[in-house]
């Protein structure tokens, strides 16, 4: 609930748009009640007029018959496109705000939730959010507020009717959809648990397939999918054989009041406290009410789906970021030579230590290179640098100034970074390219490029700087990324430069391409360079070996 | 919101296969086409029962004693409906699920006579949502779609049978009216979906922009650019929000048509109605009968809209599952003779491969691999040396030349014989979904002393021990974690516990650190005692003891000897080492 408060504050400024639309649907609903009410009273009153010889005006509501019909089309078309307009602009709202809250995190605490999964549970869950209000919201206020119309205007013949058509509602769009989802949540987890299950067992076939077929376990892999198949429709089955009676039976509720309002109704025309046209003006309006509760049953099970989305967002975006920007930033240094001393760091209060003790003194324009196994704290050092994550002991200072009074962006404002999982956007190269400095001339970006060696490649393709990258764009080698980084690297000038692992996975002509640039990028710039090969140590002055969060300087 | 451009005739062909499927399924779908048509009946039913007791009260004058048995049979028409409410629900349901199944089956088994060179090739993810959530939206297809087409034409005629003996003005309004309803849907529907092709790649860019950002947000943040995106990202979705609004008012509009000559018709239909009512001319039950009906009439018309949309859905959805049927399997002759075993002896004579001719892969690779021999295959990536091994399985096919084993063209052998003499480990291996011990032992059977003496071998029983729940622990995707050397130790314990002939190695030390590739080169070693063994290396320094090395570069053998000899020779071999260094004088 409280998540639901915390979404709703967040759509307040498009209250007017939200308003809008939920009136509108109030309006069409009523509209389409009304039309029918209206038509059988109508003709009803002409038949006993006919048979009396009584006249009546018959313009007005004649016309109203009209003019509802009218108001029904018109109001469902502007409905359509007003909710619409509200849940964009709501999308875009809620794009900006998650992304200004998970700025300040990245990536340090985003590490914990690994890689493709933090993204496609996103991506679904914003989708799922998207929708909060089209499929929830909207439907359950305007069906709140029009039978609270309905039972007020039914209440002015027949507070008895009133009350039956009001329970019929109650049953058929809370009670039934709340039973309904009650009953079915067992075989609907156990569906979605299955798809899982399948989910895993396609990928797995799709990426391992050869393996499958050289160690034989191709055949007992299709029968696990076949089984997975099966016991997915068997879930499903249960789910349908809730569905298809709750579909039934809120039909029969909606009879049920229908012919309920009839027998309460006759007496009272009999007596004569109801005219004869009434009859058929209630009983059309009861049943007709009933369009009010029908998108509730898709809502209620929406509002599921979006408040546990909502959970997820909200858990993401409410983690503390690591580090606390300085409250009187310093100016930024002038001198870029770094002095590590006495650092230790963990990634948890009572965690294992990822560095211990670190002393570490770079000259300006100095190059080091840090060797160590996998998971020896190499990446942890460069974190704790780019103040990506905080340290608990000990200092570090550029030019003088310690980190701890530099904000993060001033900090990584002077280095420039080469990592091993380069990302390059899905746009153009050029847009990749103005990132490290937006505003930069065709002739800077022609230098950049030719100094990370990678100008002719980018002639050589067809849209040449124009080229989209990136996931759905040209596929480039790892090397040919790498470059285009390195070509970042030059238009950003930093002074300071950190390579993690600059040339690994690439083959060896590739390396040396790489490591040419480099070279030349590294002229001037003090670097720190995380890497196995001993290739690229020739570029550096010294070597130091980081075991278990400890670093020595290599006796070679 | 929108649906991926496709033209008419795309369309059509879509949907003829999706309607190929309802062959196997006549009986349930039958069924709830008649269950459809029975409540359709029971509606009508329903009506007139309501229209005599309402006629009996106000015109007739009958008190509320005197209409009670129509009370009861409507009672009885309001439980029947509801029973066959559900039971429609119920069996489409089941059309939907047979269906689904023999979809899953057929496109699943396709994926694995594709073959592994094709599928390492597609993005996993997406063979799945295919295979998965791609078939569930087929659903909505054949568990109402198709009904209620059939059923958009029975029940507005039957009601039709009952409205012009009523009165007839009210019928002819509805037969003039009811074609116009999809006359207009197709014309208004043709405008949006041209508008909606055009929109489409623009709107797909524009939803991409904001994942992009996030997965890129670290690379943003080091360049000082984090915080400005914000502004993009607003910009980039009101963007999308203009654009989109300019198709879905197109959009709209069709419905907006749809629902206005539905309801202007019923308003017709009871102002007429009230007028001959007035002038006498039309008693009142026949008129109110008509009344009720008139909505009901067009209410199938009205629902085709909705149902449009999982037409839609499932014409999208079987776009990509055709997409993936009509891809050909690699050209396999027909039933490969049970030839004798043939010696271990692989001959690849001047084999080319492409796949399309004018990129070839690899050109006139020639070389034999004796049984005992150990032959390293370099060269920088891209080279060919993995569409070798990809040969050599079986996965790919050559498109000149041929591969001899023994004598006998691996065309010619079935392929499960030729594979089960072989133990690969992949360039990546794949972690199955399940135990350590199911992943180790895969398709083979072995007790567990077994496994863990293969995993010995491979130096992965260490820490499969050490693991929560040691070889029972669950892994792969939504398991425990393992980190790359590990992986690869499993996989080497699967070569170890096969005991194949032959052992072919895609790069097994590829971006590991040294200390895990020296574990895993040490294993190697132990593994290709006294076997055949083809290796593609990544690091020079696994190749030293080859009995082999052939050095490949654009899809061509470029050198060939030892160790010493191509050192000596000073070609690609020779300056690759030197670039390394990895190789100590």
């Amino acid at each position: 609930m409280t998540d639901l408060l915390r979404l709703l504050r967040l759509f307040r400024p498009y209250a007017l748009w939200l308003l809008a639309g939920i009136g509108l649907s109030v309006v069409v609903i009523l509209a389409n009640v009304g039309l029918v009410a209206l038509a059988g009273w109508f003709i009803a009153a002409m038949a006993l007029s006919g048979l009396s010889g009584h006249l009546i005006e018959y313009f007005t509501p004649a016309a109203g018959i009209r003019a509802l019909a009218i108001l029904r089309t018109g109001g469902r078309y502007a409905e359509r496109l007003v909710t619409h307009e509200a849940t964009l602009r709501l999308l875009a709202a809620l794009r900006v705000w998650f992304y200004q809250h998970l700025e300040p995190l990245a990536p340090a605490r985003l590490q914990y939730y690994r890689g493709g999964d933090l993204l496609s549970r996103i991506r679904a869950d914003i989708d799922s959010l998207d929708n909060l209000y089209l499929r929830v919201l909207a439907p359950t206020i305007a069906a709140a507020a029009t039978i609270n119309l309905i039972v007020a205007f039914m209440a002015a013949f027949s507070v008895k009717i009133a009350l039956i058509d009001l329970a019929g509602l109650v049953l058929a769009g809370v009670a039934l959809p709340l039973a309904t989802q009650r009953l079915a949540r067992w075989s609907g987890r156990r569906a979605v648990a299955i798809r899982a299950d399948l989910r895993a067992g396609v990928t797995d076939t799709a990426r391992g397939l050869g393996e499958l077929l050289v160690y034989q376990a191709a055949p007992r892999q299709t029968e696990t999918i076949a089984a997975l198949s099966d016991r997915l429709i068997t879930s499903q089955r249960r789910q349908a054989w809730i569905a298809g009676p709750a579909a039934g039976l809120a039909g029969l509720a909606a009879n049920l009041a229908m012919g309920l309002a009839l027998i309460i109704a006759i007496p009272l025309v009999r007596r004569g406290d109801l005219t004869g046209p009434d009859l058929p003006m209630i009983a059309l309006f009861v049943l007709g009410s009933f369009e009010a509760v029908a998108p509730l049953p898709i809502a209620f099970q929406a509002l599921g789906e979006t408040l546990a989305a909502a959970r997820r967002i909200f858990s993401i975006i409410d983690t503390e970021p690591t580090i606390a920007e300085p409250a009187h930033p310093a100016d930024p240094p002038t001198r870029f030579d770094l002095r590590i001393t006495d650092l230790s760091m963990r990634y948890t209060p009572d965690g294992p230590w990822a560095l211990q003790h670190i002393d570490l003194a770079i000259p300006q324009g100095g190059r080091i290179g840090i060797i160590g196994e996998t998971g020896s704290g190499k990446t942890s050092l460069l974190n704790v640098i780019l103040r990506f994550w905080a340290f608990q002991e000990g200092s570090i200072t550029l030019g003088g100034v310690s980190l701890r009074d530099l904000r993060g962006e001033t900090t990584r404002g002077v280095c420039a970074v080469l990592a091993q999982q380069t990302y390059l956007f899905n746009t153009t190269i050029r847009a990749n390219l103005h990132l490290a400095r937006p505003g930069a001339t065709e002739a800077e970006l022609h230098d950049a490029l030719r100094q990370a060696q990678i100008l002719d490649e980018v002639h050589s393709f067809s849209a040449g700087l124009d080229t989209i990258v990136g996931e759905t764009g040209m596929r480039l080698s790892g090397g040919q990324a790498r470059r285009i980084a390195i070509a970042r690297a030059f238009l950003k000038d930093a002074p300071i430069l950190i390579l993690d692992e600059p040339t690994e996975g690439l083959d060896a002509v590739s390396e040396r391409d790489v490591l040419a640039a480099l070279e030349v990028l590294m002229q001037g710039r003090t670097t720190i360079m995380i890497t196995h090969r001993p290739q690229s140590l020739r570029l550096v002055d010294r070597v130091f070996v980081m075991e278990r969060g400890r670093l020595k300087q290599s006796k070679g | 919101m929108a649906n991926a451009p496709r033209s008419r005739a795309e369309a059509k062909s879509l949907e003829a296969w999706l309607r190929g499927f309802t062959a196997r399924v006549r009986i349930p779908l039958t069924a709830t086409i008649i269950t459809g048509a029975i409540g359709g009946v029971l509606l009508v039913l329903q009506a007139w029962l309501l229209a005599r007791i309402i006629d009996g009260v106000i015109i007739e004058h009958r008190a509320l004693h005197q209409v009670w048995p129509l009370l009861i049979d409507l009672l009885a028409t309001f439980i029947a409906r509801a029973i066959i409410t559900a039971l429609t629900d119920i069996i489409g349901f089941e059309a939907a699920a047979r269906v689904k199944r023999d979809i899953r089956r057929l496109a699943y088994a396709h994926l694995t006579a594709l073959g592994p060179a094709w599928s390492r090739r597609e993005r996993s993810g997406d063979l799945a949502t295919t295979l998965i959530d791609g078939i569930e939206a087929l659903d909505q297809y054949y568990a109402s779609y198709l009904p209620q087409m059939a059923l958009a034409v029975f029940i507005p005629l039957a009601i039709l049978v009952f409205v012009f003996p009523a009165y007839w003005v009210a019928g002819i309004i509805m037969v003039i009216t009811a074609p116009l309803i999809p006359l207009f849907m197709i014309i208004v529907g043709k405008g949006a979906e041209r508008l909606n092709q055009r929109q489409w790649r623009k709107l797909a860019r524009m939803s991409a922009y904001f994942f992009d950002a996030i997965e890129g947000l670290t690379t943003l943040k080091l360049f000082g650019a984090s915080r400005a995106e914000a502004q993009m990202i607003a910009d980039v979705s009101d963007d999308y929000r203009i654009t989109t609004m300019a198709v879905l008012r197109v959009a709209f509009l069709s419905s907006l048509v749809l629902e206005f000559f539905a309801t202007i018709s019923i308003a017709m239909v009871a102002v007429y109605i009230g007028f001959a009512l007035y002038y006498r001319d039309l008693h009142f039950l026949p008129g109110f009968f008509v009344l009720l009906l008139a909505p009901e009439f067009y209410r199938p018309l009205r629902n085709m809209g909705s149902s449009y949309h999982a037409r839609m859905e499932a014409i999208g959805a079987a776009e990509q599952i055709v997409r993936l049927l009509a891809t050909e399997p690699p050209a396999s002759l027909p039933a490969p003779t049970p030839a004798p075993e043939p010696a271990l002896t692989i001959r690849f004579e001047q084999v080319d491969f492409a796949y399309q001719p004018s990129e070839p892969i690899l050109t006139g690779i020639d070389f034999t691999l004796a049984p005992g021999e150990r032959l390293a295959l370099v060269g920088p990536s891209g080279a060919g040396k993995t569409t070798i091994s990809q040969l050599l399985l079986g996965f790919l096919h050559p498109s000149g030349g041929a591969i001899r084993i023994g004598g006998t063209d691996l065309r010619d052998l079935p392929p499960a014989a030729w594979l089960a003499r072989i133990a690969w480990l992949p360039q990546r291996p794949t972690l199955f979904h399940g135990s350590v011990i199911d992943n180790i032992r895969l398709g083979l059977t072995a007790d567990a002393a077994a496994v863990r003496a293969a995993a010995a071998q491979a130096g992965a029983d260490h820490f499969i021990t050490n693991l929560p729940q040691g070889y029972d622990t669950i892994v792969g995707e939504r398991g425990q974690g393992l980190s790359g050397g590990e992986i690869q130790r499993i996989a080497l314990a699967r070569a170890f516990l096969k005991n194949a002939e032959l052992i072919v190695l895609d790069e097994p030390d590829a971006s590991l650190d040294p200390a895990t590739a020296a574990l895993i080169t040490a294993s190697v070693e132990r593994l290709a005692r006294d076997r055949t063994m083809l290796i593609i290396a990544h690091r020079l320094e696994s190749v030293r003891h080859a009995d082999r090395i052939l050095v490949i570069d654009h899809g061509r053998i470029i050198e060939s000897g030892d160790h010493a000899s191509l050192l000596a020779r000073h070609g690609l071999y020779a300056t690759m080492s030197a670039l390394r260094q990895d190789v100590p004088a």
